[in-house]
Protein backbone atom coordinates (compact mmCIF):
# COMPACT_ATOMS: atom_id res chain seq x y z
CA UNK A 1 0.00 0.00 0.00
CA UNK A 2 1.45 3.31 -0.99
CA UNK A 3 1.41 6.53 0.92
CA UNK A 4 -1.03 7.95 -1.62
CA UNK A 5 -3.51 5.16 -0.91
CA UNK A 6 -3.25 5.70 2.81
CA UNK A 7 -3.90 9.40 2.39
CA UNK A 8 -6.87 8.71 0.18
CA UNK A 9 -8.26 6.19 2.66
CA UNK A 10 -7.83 8.62 5.54
CA UNK A 11 -9.65 11.30 3.61
CA UNK A 12 -12.55 8.96 2.82
CA UNK A 13 -12.81 7.87 6.46
CA UNK A 14 -12.74 11.48 7.66
CA UNK A 15 -15.44 12.65 5.29
CA UNK A 16 -17.53 9.57 5.99
CA UNK A 17 -17.40 9.96 9.75
CA UNK A 18 -18.16 13.63 9.42
CA UNK A 19 -21.29 12.80 7.38
CA UNK A 20 -22.40 10.01 9.73
CA UNK A 21 -21.81 12.27 12.74
CA UNK A 22 -23.86 15.08 11.31
CA UNK A 23 -26.70 12.71 10.41
CA UNK A 24 -26.63 11.13 13.87
CA UNK A 25 -26.64 14.44 15.74
CA UNK A 26 -29.45 15.73 13.60
CA UNK A 27 -31.64 12.66 13.97
CA UNK A 28 -31.02 11.74 17.59
CA UNK A 29 -32.29 13.47 20.64
CA UNK A 30 -29.74 15.38 22.60
CA UNK A 31 -29.16 13.04 25.50
CA UNK A 32 -27.64 14.15 28.73
CA UNK A 33 -23.86 14.27 28.76
CA UNK A 34 -22.47 11.68 31.08
CA UNK A 35 -20.72 13.06 34.10
CA UNK A 36 -17.04 12.26 34.37
CA UNK A 37 -16.39 10.38 37.55
CA UNK A 38 -12.94 9.65 38.87
CA UNK A 39 -11.62 6.83 40.96
CA UNK A 40 -14.54 4.65 40.06
CA UNK A 41 -13.89 0.94 39.75
CA UNK A 42 -15.81 -2.25 39.46
CA UNK A 43 -15.18 -3.77 42.84
CA UNK A 44 -15.59 -7.08 44.63
CA UNK A 45 -15.16 -7.55 48.33
CA UNK A 46 -13.58 -10.58 49.92
CA UNK A 47 -12.34 -11.07 53.44
CA UNK A 48 -12.90 -7.46 54.36
CA UNK A 49 -10.80 -6.18 51.50
CA UNK A 50 -12.03 -4.41 48.42
CA UNK A 51 -10.62 -5.44 45.08
CA UNK A 52 -10.80 -3.36 41.93
CA UNK A 53 -11.67 -6.06 39.46
CA UNK A 54 -11.07 -3.98 36.35
CA UNK A 55 -7.59 -3.01 37.51
CA UNK A 56 -6.76 -6.59 38.36
CA UNK A 57 -7.97 -7.88 35.00
CA UNK A 58 -6.04 -5.29 33.04
CA UNK A 59 -2.98 -5.93 35.21
CA UNK A 60 -3.22 -9.60 34.33
CA UNK A 61 -3.61 -8.78 30.66
CA UNK A 62 -0.58 -6.47 30.67
CA UNK A 63 1.48 -8.94 32.67
CA UNK A 64 0.47 -11.77 30.37
CA UNK A 65 1.47 -9.72 27.33
CA UNK A 66 4.86 -8.91 28.81
CA UNK A 67 5.44 -12.54 29.75
CA UNK A 68 4.26 -13.73 26.33
CA UNK A 69 6.66 -11.41 24.54
CA UNK A 70 9.41 -12.26 26.99
CA UNK A 71 9.04 -15.98 26.53
CA UNK A 72 8.69 -15.61 22.78
CA UNK A 73 11.99 -13.74 22.78
CA UNK A 74 13.51 -16.41 25.00
CA UNK A 75 12.32 -19.12 22.63
CA UNK A 76 13.64 -17.19 19.65
CA UNK A 77 17.11 -16.90 21.11
CA UNK A 78 17.40 -20.38 22.57
CA UNK A 79 15.93 -22.12 19.55
CA UNK A 80 18.81 -21.93 17.11
CA UNK A 81 22.23 -21.59 18.66
CA UNK A 82 24.12 -21.60 15.39
CA UNK A 83 22.11 -18.84 13.81
CA UNK A 84 23.46 -15.51 15.02
CA UNK A 85 20.75 -13.46 13.33
CA UNK A 86 18.35 -12.24 16.05
CA UNK A 87 14.61 -11.89 15.52
CA UNK A 88 12.98 -8.47 15.71
CA UNK A 89 11.32 -9.24 19.03
CA UNK A 90 14.64 -10.35 20.38
CA UNK A 91 16.21 -7.12 19.18
CA UNK A 92 13.60 -5.05 21.01
CA UNK A 93 14.22 -6.92 24.23
CA UNK A 94 17.94 -6.72 23.74
CA UNK A 95 17.76 -2.99 23.10
CA UNK A 96 15.85 -2.41 26.37
CA UNK A 97 17.91 -4.87 28.38
CA UNK A 98 21.12 -3.41 26.96
CA UNK A 99 20.08 0.15 27.76
CA UNK A 100 19.02 -0.68 31.30
CA UNK A 101 22.18 -2.72 31.87
CA UNK A 102 24.23 0.23 30.70
CA UNK A 103 22.34 2.60 33.01
CA UNK A 104 22.81 0.24 35.94
CA UNK A 105 26.47 -0.21 35.13
CA UNK A 106 27.04 3.54 34.87
CA UNK A 107 25.32 4.24 38.16
CA UNK A 108 26.12 1.18 40.25
CA UNK A 109 29.52 0.30 38.83
CA UNK A 110 28.38 -3.05 37.47
CA UNK A 111 25.32 -4.84 36.15
CA UNK A 112 23.72 -5.64 39.44
CA UNK A 113 21.93 -9.01 39.28
CA UNK A 114 18.89 -7.69 41.11
CA UNK A 115 18.61 -4.02 40.18
CA UNK A 116 18.90 -4.52 36.44
CA UNK A 117 16.15 -7.15 36.10
CA UNK A 118 13.96 -5.09 38.42
CA UNK A 119 14.32 -2.00 36.26
CA UNK A 120 13.72 -4.01 33.11
CA UNK A 121 10.60 -5.65 34.53
CA UNK A 122 9.30 -2.31 35.75
CA UNK A 123 9.85 -0.72 32.37
CA UNK A 124 8.08 -3.39 30.35
CA UNK A 125 5.24 -3.88 32.80
CA UNK A 126 4.50 -0.17 33.17
CA UNK A 127 4.81 0.33 29.42
CA UNK A 128 2.20 -2.29 28.64
CA UNK A 129 -0.06 -1.13 31.46
CA UNK A 130 0.09 2.41 30.09
CA UNK A 131 -0.57 1.30 26.56
CA UNK A 132 -3.74 -0.55 27.54
CA UNK A 133 -5.27 2.92 27.81
CA UNK A 134 -4.95 3.28 24.05
CA UNK A 135 -7.09 0.25 23.29
CA UNK A 136 -10.71 1.34 22.71
CA UNK A 137 -12.24 -1.10 25.20
CA UNK A 138 -14.65 1.32 26.81
CA UNK A 139 -17.98 -0.15 25.72
CA UNK A 140 -19.95 2.66 27.30
CA UNK A 141 -19.25 5.09 30.03
CA UNK A 142 -19.80 2.51 32.76
CA UNK A 143 -17.96 -0.42 31.30
CA UNK A 144 -14.30 0.00 30.57
CA UNK A 145 -12.92 -3.46 29.92
CA UNK A 146 -9.25 -2.61 30.06
CA UNK A 147 -8.48 0.67 31.78
CA UNK A 148 -4.77 1.36 32.27
CA UNK A 149 -4.01 -0.34 35.59
CA UNK A 150 -1.38 2.32 36.19
CA UNK A 151 -4.25 4.80 36.50
CA UNK A 152 -5.02 3.09 39.79
CA UNK A 153 -2.89 4.02 42.79
CA UNK A 154 -3.05 0.44 44.02
CA UNK A 155 -0.70 -0.65 41.24
CA UNK A 156 1.64 2.31 41.45
CA UNK A 157 1.89 2.06 45.24
CA UNK A 158 2.72 -1.61 44.89
CA UNK A 159 5.47 -0.95 42.35
CA UNK A 160 6.88 1.89 44.42
CA UNK A 161 6.89 -0.32 47.51
CA UNK A 162 8.78 -3.07 45.70
CA UNK A 163 11.26 -0.51 44.42
CA UNK A 164 11.89 1.33 47.66
CA UNK A 165 12.17 -1.80 49.79
CA UNK A 166 14.65 -3.22 47.27
CA UNK A 167 16.61 0.03 47.42
CA UNK A 168 16.71 0.00 51.20
CA UNK A 169 17.80 -3.62 51.30
CA UNK A 170 20.45 -2.91 48.69
CA UNK A 171 21.71 0.11 50.61
CA UNK A 172 21.94 -1.77 53.88
CA UNK A 173 23.67 -4.72 52.24
CA UNK A 174 26.12 -2.53 50.39
CA UNK A 175 27.14 -0.21 53.20
CA UNK A 176 26.11 -2.22 56.25
CA UNK A 177 23.25 -1.16 58.51
CA UNK A 178 25.44 1.33 60.34
CA UNK A 179 26.87 2.84 57.22
CA UNK A 180 23.49 3.07 55.58
CA UNK A 181 21.69 4.75 58.47
CA UNK A 182 24.63 7.06 59.03
CA UNK A 183 23.88 8.87 55.79
CA UNK A 184 20.63 10.13 57.27
CA UNK A 185 22.72 12.31 59.56
CA UNK A 186 24.91 13.74 56.86
CA UNK A 187 26.13 16.29 56.18
CA UNK A 188 24.79 17.51 59.57
CA UNK A 189 22.74 15.64 62.17
CA UNK A 190 20.22 18.49 62.00
CA UNK A 191 19.36 17.32 58.49
CA UNK A 192 17.99 14.02 59.79
CA UNK A 193 14.27 14.94 59.51
CA UNK A 194 14.74 16.21 55.97
CA UNK A 195 16.75 13.16 54.93
CA UNK A 196 14.18 10.85 56.43
CA UNK A 197 11.38 12.76 54.74
CA UNK A 198 13.18 12.56 51.42
CA UNK A 199 13.56 8.83 51.78
CA UNK A 200 9.86 8.42 52.59
CA UNK A 201 8.73 10.77 49.84
CA UNK A 202 10.66 8.89 47.17
CA UNK A 203 8.17 6.01 46.81
CA UNK A 204 5.20 8.36 47.09
CA UNK A 205 6.46 10.54 44.26
CA UNK A 206 7.28 7.46 42.20
CA UNK A 207 3.76 6.14 42.62
CA UNK A 208 1.87 9.39 42.23
CA UNK A 209 3.86 10.65 39.25
CA UNK A 210 3.02 7.54 37.28
CA UNK A 211 -0.56 7.45 38.48
CA UNK A 212 -1.14 11.14 37.80
CA UNK A 213 0.19 11.05 34.26
CA UNK A 214 -1.76 8.01 33.17
CA UNK A 215 -4.87 8.97 35.07
CA UNK A 216 -4.80 12.41 33.45
CA UNK A 217 -4.48 10.67 30.09
CA UNK A 218 -7.67 8.75 30.86
CA UNK A 219 -9.49 11.91 31.90
CA UNK A 220 -8.41 13.57 28.67
CA UNK A 221 -9.87 10.67 26.74
CA UNK A 222 -13.12 10.97 28.69
CA UNK A 223 -13.27 14.69 27.98
CA UNK A 224 -12.64 14.07 24.32
CA UNK A 225 -15.53 11.60 24.20
CA UNK A 226 -17.84 14.41 25.32
CA UNK A 227 -17.17 16.15 22.05
CA UNK A 228 -19.59 15.77 19.14
CA UNK A 229 -18.93 12.52 17.35
CA UNK A 230 -18.10 14.08 13.99
CA UNK A 231 -15.15 15.97 15.46
CA UNK A 232 -14.23 13.55 18.23
CA UNK A 233 -12.00 11.29 16.14
CA UNK A 234 -9.39 13.95 15.43
CA UNK A 235 -8.38 14.94 18.99
CA UNK A 236 -8.89 11.32 20.01
CA UNK A 237 -6.35 10.18 17.46
CA UNK A 238 -3.91 12.92 18.38
CA UNK A 239 -4.28 12.37 22.09
CA UNK A 240 -3.83 8.60 21.84
CA UNK A 241 -0.64 9.10 19.89
CA UNK A 242 0.55 11.54 22.51
CA UNK A 243 -0.60 9.21 25.27
CA UNK A 244 1.48 6.40 23.79
CA UNK A 245 4.56 8.61 24.03
CA UNK A 246 3.65 9.55 27.61
CA UNK A 247 3.33 5.85 28.39
CA UNK A 248 6.89 5.24 27.18
CA UNK A 249 8.27 8.26 28.98
CA UNK A 250 6.60 7.39 32.29
CA UNK A 251 7.80 3.79 32.11
CA UNK A 252 11.30 5.04 31.32
CA UNK A 253 11.24 7.56 34.17
CA UNK A 254 10.07 4.97 36.68
CA UNK A 255 12.81 2.53 35.66
CA UNK A 256 15.49 5.22 35.53
CA UNK A 257 14.57 6.60 38.95
CA UNK A 258 14.67 3.09 40.35
CA UNK A 259 18.23 2.73 39.11
CA UNK A 260 19.15 6.17 40.43
CA UNK A 261 17.71 5.39 43.86
CA UNK A 262 19.77 2.23 43.91
CA UNK A 263 22.83 4.29 43.04
CA UNK A 264 22.07 6.82 45.78
CA UNK A 265 21.56 4.12 48.37
CA UNK A 266 24.85 2.54 47.38
CA UNK A 267 26.94 5.67 47.04
CA UNK A 268 25.84 7.77 49.98
CA UNK A 269 23.74 10.90 49.89
CA UNK A 270 22.42 11.95 46.52
CA UNK A 271 24.34 15.23 46.55
CA UNK A 272 27.63 13.42 46.91
CA UNK A 273 27.04 11.18 43.97
CA UNK A 274 29.37 12.01 41.14
CA UNK A 275 30.76 15.03 43.01
CA UNK A 276 33.92 13.45 44.28
CA UNK A 277 35.38 11.06 41.80
CA UNK A 278 37.72 9.37 44.25
CA UNK A 279 35.06 8.78 46.82
CA UNK A 280 32.70 7.33 44.26
CA UNK A 281 35.43 5.11 42.90
CA UNK A 282 36.22 3.87 46.40
CA UNK A 283 32.59 3.18 47.07
CA UNK A 284 32.27 1.42 43.76
CA UNK A 285 35.15 -0.82 44.71
CA UNK A 286 33.47 -1.46 47.98
CA UNK A 287 30.24 -2.30 46.17
CA UNK A 288 32.09 -4.71 43.96
CA UNK A 289 33.59 -6.49 46.95
CA UNK A 290 30.32 -6.84 48.74
CA UNK A 291 28.34 -7.97 45.74
CA UNK A 292 30.30 -11.15 45.42
CA UNK A 293 28.97 -12.15 48.81
CA UNK A 294 25.50 -10.69 48.57
CA UNK A 295 24.76 -11.93 45.07
CA UNK A 296 24.18 -15.39 46.45
CA UNK A 297 21.65 -14.12 48.89
CA UNK A 298 19.64 -12.12 46.38
CA UNK A 299 16.18 -13.58 45.99
CA UNK A 300 16.48 -13.75 42.23
CA UNK A 301 19.44 -15.65 40.92
CA UNK A 302 21.52 -13.95 38.28
CA UNK A 303 21.44 -16.78 35.83
CA UNK B 1 -15.79 -7.55 68.96
CA UNK B 2 -15.93 -4.12 67.41
CA UNK B 3 -13.61 -4.92 64.58
CA UNK B 4 -15.59 -7.78 63.01
CA UNK B 5 -18.68 -5.66 63.24
CA UNK B 6 -17.04 -2.81 61.38
CA UNK B 7 -15.66 -5.23 58.81
CA UNK B 8 -19.06 -6.77 58.13
CA UNK B 9 -20.58 -3.34 57.89
CA UNK B 10 -17.91 -2.30 55.40
CA UNK B 11 -18.47 -5.47 53.44
CA UNK B 12 -22.18 -4.84 53.35
CA UNK B 13 -21.65 -1.27 52.29
CA UNK B 14 -19.35 -2.43 49.56
CA UNK B 15 -21.79 -5.04 48.35
CA UNK B 16 -24.62 -2.58 48.27
CA UNK B 17 -23.26 -0.73 45.26
CA UNK B 18 -21.21 -2.68 42.76
CA UNK B 19 -19.81 0.60 41.51
CA UNK B 20 -18.35 2.43 44.41
CA UNK B 21 -16.64 5.76 44.40
CA UNK B 22 -13.93 6.02 46.99
CA UNK B 23 -10.90 8.19 47.50
CA UNK B 24 -8.66 7.10 44.70
CA UNK B 25 -5.50 7.96 46.62
CA UNK B 26 -6.21 5.38 49.32
CA UNK B 27 -5.11 1.88 48.35
CA UNK B 28 -7.42 -1.05 48.96
CA UNK B 29 -7.11 -4.81 48.63
CA UNK B 30 -6.10 -4.47 45.02
CA UNK B 31 -2.75 -3.32 46.32
CA UNK B 32 -1.84 -6.81 47.48
CA UNK B 33 -2.99 -8.39 44.25
CA UNK B 34 -0.85 -5.94 42.30
CA UNK B 35 2.09 -6.57 44.60
CA UNK B 36 1.80 -10.31 44.05
CA UNK B 37 1.25 -9.92 40.33
CA UNK B 38 4.30 -7.76 39.88
CA UNK B 39 6.40 -9.96 42.13
CA UNK B 40 5.44 -12.96 40.02
CA UNK B 41 6.15 -11.09 36.79
CA UNK B 42 9.48 -9.89 38.13
CA UNK B 43 10.43 -13.37 39.25
CA UNK B 44 9.54 -14.95 35.91
CA UNK B 45 11.31 -12.29 33.87
CA UNK B 46 14.41 -12.24 36.06
CA UNK B 47 14.55 -16.01 36.20
CA UNK B 48 13.63 -17.13 32.72
CA UNK B 49 13.71 -14.24 30.27
CA UNK B 50 16.46 -11.76 31.09
CA UNK B 51 19.40 -14.13 31.74
CA UNK B 52 19.13 -15.85 28.34
CA UNK B 53 18.83 -12.45 26.67
CA UNK B 54 21.94 -11.27 28.47
CA UNK B 55 23.69 -14.47 27.57
CA UNK B 56 22.69 -14.17 23.93
CA UNK B 57 23.86 -10.58 23.82
CA UNK B 58 27.17 -11.48 25.39
CA UNK B 59 27.54 -14.43 23.05
CA UNK B 60 26.91 -12.23 20.06
CA UNK B 61 29.30 -9.59 21.35
CA UNK B 62 31.91 -12.27 21.91
CA UNK B 63 31.29 -13.66 18.44
CA UNK B 64 31.69 -10.24 16.87
CA UNK B 65 34.79 -9.55 18.93
CA UNK B 66 36.25 -12.91 17.94
CA UNK B 67 35.42 -12.25 14.32
CA UNK B 68 37.17 -8.92 14.42
CA UNK B 69 40.16 -10.49 16.10
CA UNK B 70 40.20 -13.11 13.40
CA UNK B 71 40.05 -10.47 10.72
CA UNK B 72 42.85 -8.58 12.43
CA UNK B 73 44.93 -11.74 12.66
CA UNK B 74 44.26 -12.54 9.03
CA UNK B 75 45.25 -9.02 8.07
CA UNK B 76 48.47 -9.31 10.02
CA UNK B 77 49.16 -12.69 8.52
CA UNK B 78 48.57 -11.32 5.07
CA UNK B 79 50.82 -8.36 5.69
CA UNK B 80 53.54 -10.58 7.13
CA UNK B 81 53.18 -12.89 4.13
CA UNK B 82 53.48 -9.90 1.85
CA UNK B 83 56.55 -8.79 3.76
CA UNK B 84 58.04 -12.23 3.40
CA UNK B 85 57.18 -12.28 -0.27
CA UNK B 86 58.81 -8.91 -0.72
CA UNK B 87 61.99 -9.92 1.06
CA UNK B 88 62.11 -13.13 -0.92
CA UNK B 89 61.63 -11.21 -4.11
CA UNK B 90 64.41 -8.82 -3.12
CA UNK B 91 66.64 -11.77 -2.23
CA UNK B 92 65.90 -13.41 -5.54
CA UNK B 93 66.69 -10.19 -7.36
CA UNK B 94 69.93 -9.82 -5.48
CA UNK B 95 70.81 -13.43 -6.19
CA UNK B 96 70.01 -12.98 -9.87
CA UNK B 97 72.14 -9.87 -9.96
CA UNK B 98 74.96 -11.66 -8.26
CA UNK B 99 74.71 -14.57 -10.68
CA UNK B 100 74.60 -12.23 -13.65
CA UNK B 101 77.59 -10.31 -12.36
CA UNK B 102 79.48 -13.55 -11.78
CA UNK B 103 78.60 -14.83 -15.21
CA UNK B 104 79.73 -11.59 -16.75
CA UNK B 105 83.00 -11.70 -14.89
CA UNK B 106 83.50 -15.30 -15.77
CA UNK B 107 82.71 -14.55 -19.40
CA UNK B 108 85.14 -11.68 -19.41
CA UNK B 109 87.77 -13.87 -17.85
CA UNK B 110 87.15 -16.60 -20.40
CA UNK B 111 87.35 -14.09 -23.20
CA UNK B 112 90.56 -12.68 -21.78
CA UNK B 113 92.01 -16.12 -21.38
CA UNK B 114 91.04 -17.07 -24.86
CA UNK B 115 92.41 -13.85 -26.17
CA UNK B 116 95.67 -14.46 -24.39
CA UNK B 117 95.73 -17.98 -25.67
CA UNK B 118 94.99 -16.69 -29.15
CA UNK B 119 97.71 -14.12 -28.85
CA UNK B 120 100.15 -16.77 -27.78
CA UNK B 121 99.05 -19.04 -30.60
CA UNK B 122 99.33 -16.22 -33.04
CA UNK B 123 102.77 -15.34 -31.78
CA UNK B 124 103.78 -18.97 -31.98
CA UNK B 125 102.41 -19.33 -35.49
CA UNK B 126 104.04 -16.10 -36.59
CA UNK B 127 107.26 -17.17 -34.97
CA UNK B 128 107.20 -20.52 -36.63
CA UNK B 129 106.26 -18.89 -39.93
CA UNK B 130 109.14 -16.51 -39.55
CA UNK B 131 111.48 -19.30 -38.78
CA UNK B 132 110.19 -21.30 -41.72
CA UNK B 133 110.48 -18.32 -43.98
CA UNK B 134 113.97 -17.63 -42.77
CA UNK B 135 114.90 -21.24 -43.27
CA UNK B 136 113.37 -21.33 -46.69
CA UNK B 137 115.03 -18.09 -47.55
CA UNK B 138 118.31 -19.46 -46.35
CA UNK B 139 117.70 -22.61 -48.33
CA UNK B 140 116.70 -20.59 -51.37
CA UNK B 141 119.73 -18.40 -50.91
CA UNK B 142 122.02 -21.40 -50.69
CA UNK B 143 120.45 -23.08 -53.71
CA UNK B 144 120.47 -19.80 -55.57
CA UNK B 145 124.03 -19.23 -54.68
CA UNK B 146 124.94 -22.70 -55.93
CA UNK B 147 122.83 -22.65 -59.03
CA UNK B 148 123.26 -19.00 -59.98
CA UNK B 149 127.02 -19.44 -59.72
CA UNK B 150 127.07 -22.45 -61.96
CA UNK B 151 124.57 -20.96 -64.35
CA UNK B 152 126.34 -17.67 -64.51
CA UNK B 153 129.73 -19.28 -65.01
CA UNK B 154 128.32 -21.55 -67.63
CA UNK B 155 126.68 -18.53 -69.28
CA UNK B 156 129.78 -16.39 -68.99
CA UNK B 157 132.01 -19.27 -70.11
CA UNK B 158 129.81 -19.69 -73.11
CA UNK B 159 129.92 -15.95 -73.82
CA UNK B 160 133.64 -15.51 -73.33
CA UNK B 161 134.35 -18.94 -74.63
CA UNK B 162 136.59 -19.57 -71.79
CA UNK B 163 135.91 -22.15 -69.31
CA UNK B 164 135.27 -20.82 -66.04
CA UNK B 165 135.35 -24.23 -64.60
CA UNK B 166 137.85 -23.12 -62.04
CA UNK B 167 135.83 -23.26 -58.93
CA UNK B 168 137.80 -20.80 -56.96
CA UNK B 169 137.64 -18.10 -59.56
CA UNK B 170 134.00 -18.63 -60.39
CA UNK B 171 133.08 -18.52 -56.80
CA UNK B 172 134.88 -15.24 -56.40
CA UNK B 173 133.09 -13.78 -59.40
CA UNK B 174 129.69 -14.93 -58.23
CA UNK B 175 130.27 -13.57 -54.80
CA UNK B 176 131.30 -10.20 -56.16
CA UNK B 177 128.19 -10.19 -58.35
CA UNK B 178 125.94 -11.02 -55.54
CA UNK B 179 127.39 -8.46 -53.21
CA UNK B 180 127.09 -5.88 -55.93
CA UNK B 181 123.53 -6.87 -56.38
CA UNK B 182 122.89 -6.56 -52.69
CA UNK B 183 124.53 -3.19 -52.40
CA UNK B 184 122.63 -2.01 -55.42
CA UNK B 185 119.40 -3.12 -53.84
CA UNK B 186 120.26 -1.44 -50.58
CA UNK B 187 121.11 1.78 -52.41
CA UNK B 188 117.88 1.56 -54.33
CA UNK B 189 115.94 1.06 -51.15
CA UNK B 190 117.72 4.01 -49.57
CA UNK B 191 116.95 6.11 -52.59
CA UNK B 192 113.34 5.12 -52.30
CA UNK B 193 113.33 6.06 -48.63
CA UNK B 194 115.32 9.23 -49.25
Amino acid sequence: MTLRNIRLGALVVAIGSLAVGIVMTLTEDHHEKAEITIGEHTTRTAGGLTFNIDTIISTLVAGALVLLLGFLARRALTKDADDHVPTKLQLIWEAIVGQVNKQVEDNLGKVHPYAAPLAISLFFFILFCNWLEILPTELNHDTHLLPAPTADTNLTYALALVTIVSVWVYGIRTKGAKGYFKHFFEPFPVMFPLNLLEELIKPVTLALRLFGNIFAGGIMLALITLMPIYILWAPNLLWKGFDAAIGVIQAFIFALLTVLYFAMAGAGHGDDHGGHGDEVADLDDHVGDDEAASAERTPVPAS
Amino acid sequence: MALPAILTQLTLAAEEGEKETSNFLIPNGTFFVELGAFALLFYLLARYVIPPINKAMEARQDAIRAEFEEVEAAKQQASSAEEEYKTQLADARKEANRLREGAREEGAQIVAELREQGEAEKARIVESAHAQIAAERQQALASLRAEVGSLATTLAGRIVGESLEDDERSARVVDRFLSDLESFEVAKAQDGVG
